[in-house]
């Protein structure tokens, strides 16, 4: 076994998590058992890069049923659960994840990933595809979780780099009206909640991106007694979210009126220093992108004359006018 | 996560039952897998649809 985790003792724990998150994953114990009577992945290696979490772990035990071989790194160096992570290793999947990753243990581990060549890749972000051609890896084929990873590999496709073929699973119907639309739009919420525990109620909640995983959000925000204002770059979809009920209006405009600042739009310096001198005094800014470049943190880091950590996931940044801008989860 | 895994679960197999034969590209998911995922989610939770008799999907395909 050849697994590197936080503390293979968190396992027991692990695994309670696992089987709960199993237990609610209907659609996924269907499949375990169709695959371990089929045996798909007989003699096949996959391997993964993706947030170690519990409902990843199912994934896991899904491919293994299926008869693969799996090998699986974080996507994330935030988002690992120690424990799940462990719990995994016992149970024979090859993790290379532990939370609280550098750079340099968060690429090393994308490697450790690769060590065996895969016939697949599953990937959420594109991390570990760019690296197995870097590689010369020639798998059967690699797919692909997340709009980021997709607009990444299109790219790639574009400069005539793509040496296998890949499948954008993001791009699937029952994946974006649903885990986007849903499932981000209540985890993000939750997120918001559990590190700011403030109430949502008749603040003012400016959401980035009318995409589904925008969507998703505004209505939950609006759910929760937000007021909820929707900026966007593409007219028709800023024309949807003023039908659906929410104002709409630039981010300029936006941002003399926020209390909570959401960005969900794969796209860089969404909120950036032209407009952190318009914020109010205690807005939050928060990103539920998959990269931390949706807010302009340095820009930021640069114009404050102070930064002190408040809870876990909450930075308070002072600026030089006096004013407070919180941010969660290092952008 | 169910719906994206089961999408990501499917379309690994679908490689595997595939390889050598796919184009090198960006591919979507095929309609199959999106339909059985939607399929098996409904089954999950407890959920009959109807389908099309021969004469509405005959009605559906035709001029009138």
């Amino acid at each position: 076994m050849v697994s590197k985790v936080k503390d293979e003792s968190l396992a027991a724990q692990g695994k309670l998590n696992v089987d709960w998150a199993e237990k609610n994953m209907p659609v996924l114990r269907l499949l375990k058992s169709e695959f371990a009577e089929k045996k798909p992945f007989q003699g096949t290696i996959i391997s993964a890069c993706l947030h170690v979490t519990k409902e990843t772990a199912v994934l896991m035990r899904v491919l293994k049923a299926g008869g693969a071989e799996v090998y699986l790194c974080g996507s994330n160096p935030l988002s690992t659960q120690d424990d799940v992570a462990a719990c995994l290793a016992a149970e024979g999947v090859n993790v290379f994840a532990w939370r609280g990753q550098t750079a340099e243990d968060y690429s090393a581990c994308v490697q450790s990933a690769l060590q065996i060549t895969p016939q697949i890749t599953i990937d959420d972000g594109a991390d570990l595809t760019v690296a197995a051609h870097n590689k010369g890896i020639n798998a059967w084929g690699g797919t692909e979780e997340t709009t980021t990873g997709v607009i990444r590999l299109r790219s790639f496709e574009a400069e005539g780099m793509l040496k296998y073929p890949l499948i954008a699973v993001n791009d699937a119907r029952t994946k974006m009206m649903f885990d986007n639309r849903y499932g981000t739009g209540q985890s993000t919420i939750d997120g918001i909640m559990r590190s700011t525990s403030i109430l949502l109620a008749g603040k003012s909640f400016v959401v980035a991106g009318y995409g589904w995983c925008g969507k998703g959000l505004a209505s939950r925000a609006r759910g929760m007694g937000a007021r909820v204002i929707v900026t966007e770059v593409d007219p028709v979809k800023a024309l949807e979210a003023l039908m659906d009920g929410f104002e709409v209006m630039s981010m300029k405009q936006a941002a003399a009126k926020g209390d909570i600042f959401v960005t969900v739009t794969g796209d860089m310096n969404v909120i950036s220093k032209d407009h952190f001198p318009i914020l109010k005094d205690g807005a939050i800014l928060a990103n539920s992108g998959h990269f931390d470049v949706e807010v302009d943190v340095k820009s930021l880091a640069q114009m404050a004359k102070g930064v002190k950590r408040i809870r876990p996931n909450m930075d308070e940044y002072t600026l030089a006018s006096g004013k407070k801008l919180y941010l969660l989860g290092e952008g | 996560m169910q719906m994206s895994f089961a999408n990501q679960a499917l379309c690994a197999q679908f490689i595997a039952q595939n390889k050598g034969k796919l184009s090198i590209s960006v591919m979507r998911v095929p309609d199959e897998i999106d339909n059985r995922v939607a399929a098996l989610a409904l089954k999950a939770l407890g959920n009959e649809i109807d389908t099309l008799t021969p004469e509405q999907q005959k009605y559906l395909a035709s001029w009138h």
